[in-house]
């Protein structure tokens, strides 16, 4: 009997109100890593969603954490971590819940992550900029920037939500905003504890389901992202 | 008696419950010792303003520097109150993180104790 561990992955999806994308996900995902060797999970952290999200998750296969509170996709994705750090994953990845991200990009991401010993890789939908709008590549870009000055990191995407957690990032990598502003902050955390941080290309799909939805990030609501991110650095003076 | 001395005979037990608070937190684990720190300087700022109050007020009217009236018995309880205040709000602002926090990670904790049921 051999005697290779096989390295278990947590596939996270945080999900609000995804119940009519969440299906497509799951079986993407399923059939990207069923053809793999990886001892994989798919985990949808379901944030209190006032749709049958859960239900619809649970029917597809997956194993479904339920948010008695919405919390917001910092919170959502704090759990899927948690759970990931608690059952023992070796790497653990977060994909959105919308559709936005291709599951062979998540599946090269893992695959990346291994094979550079990388403790938080994040798939960039900046490096080659296909199917975003110039208003998409603005926004992000402008946000990355921010983040890059306030937080003394090197990103080009600061908000995309593919990323890919070692062992050691889902020990001990933690933040305290719960909204989007989460995913800089989340940067901020693993360069102040010295995880290393890298990117890899990934490619975005805008459907017209995913740019409708009224929780989806626009570009307004990235001024809300900014004001928070002030105030995070801010009173991290005061703070921890 | 001076005005000075009831001003700090007021604020003085405010002063070391604020400081005591501090140290108190930071050996519970509440607070890091960065915000104790910075808790224990800020108080000790305010205590030197208030034990200068009288020199201070002396060296800047010789120079010509203000024109305003020595320190009143209602000043003296104005700056009382506004010293309280600080003190009943940095409380309630430490509380009401470490709360959160505990919040936090009691909804985290619970949705996954609880999926393990659901899901089973």
């Amino acid at each position: 009997m051999g005697s290779t561990k096989k390295t278990k992955v947590a596939l996270i999806v945080p999900a609000y109100n995804e119940s009519q994308a969440i299906g497509h996900v799951i079986s993407g995902l399923q059939q990207s890593f069923n053809k793999t060797l990886y001892d994989f999970q798919i985990v949808v952290v379901d944030d209190g969603s006032k749709d049958d999200t859960a239900q619809k998750a649970r029917s597809c296969g997956a194993y479904v954490i339920q948010h008695i509170l919405n919390t917001g996709s910092g919170g959502a994705t704090a759990t899927g971590l948690s759970y990931a750090h608690q059952h023992g994953f070796d790497i653990a990845v977060t994909s959105d819940a919308d559709g936005q991200h291709a599951p062979g990009d998540v599946l090269k991401g893992v695959e990346l992550a291994i094979q550079n010993s990388t403790d938080l890789l994040i798939g960039s939908r900046l490096i080659d900029k296909t199917g975003m709008s110039r208003v998409k590549v603005l926004g992000n870009k402008g946000l990355s920037t921010i983040t890059n000055i306030l937080f003394g990191v090197q990103v080009t995407d600061s908000q995309s939500g593919l990323r890919v957690f070692s062992r050691r990032a889902l020990a001990e990598l933690r933040w305290k905003t719960s909204g989007y502003e989460f995913c800089s902050e989340m940067l901020w955390r693993a360069s102040q504890l010295g995880l290393s941080i890298s990117e890899f290309p990934i490619q975005a799909i805008y459907t017209d389901y995913s740019t409708s939805r009224p929780h989806h990030q626009n570009n307004w609501n990235g001024f809300n992202i900014v004001k928070s991110l002030l105030k995070r650095r801010i009173m991290e003076l005061f703070n921890e | 008696m001076s005005r000075y001395l009831i001003l700090l005979i007021l604020n003085a037990p405010f002063i070391v419950a604020a400081l005591l608070n501090a140290l108190i937190d930071y050996k519970m684990h509440k607070i890091t010792q960065k915000k104790f720190w910075l808790q224990t300087a800020v108080w000790l700022f305010i205590s030197a303003g208030l034990l200068l109050a009288q020199p201070i007020y002396k060296f800047l009217f010789s120079n010509n520097l203000t024109q305003t009236e020595p320190l009143s018995l209602f000043d003296v309880i104005q700056i009382t109150g506004i010293v309280f205040l600080l003190f009943v709000t940095n409380r309630a602002r430490t509380k009401t993180e470490f709360l959160e926090r505990r919040l936090q990670d009691l909804h985290q904790e619970l949705s996954i104790k609880l999926s393990e049921t659901q899901n089973s």
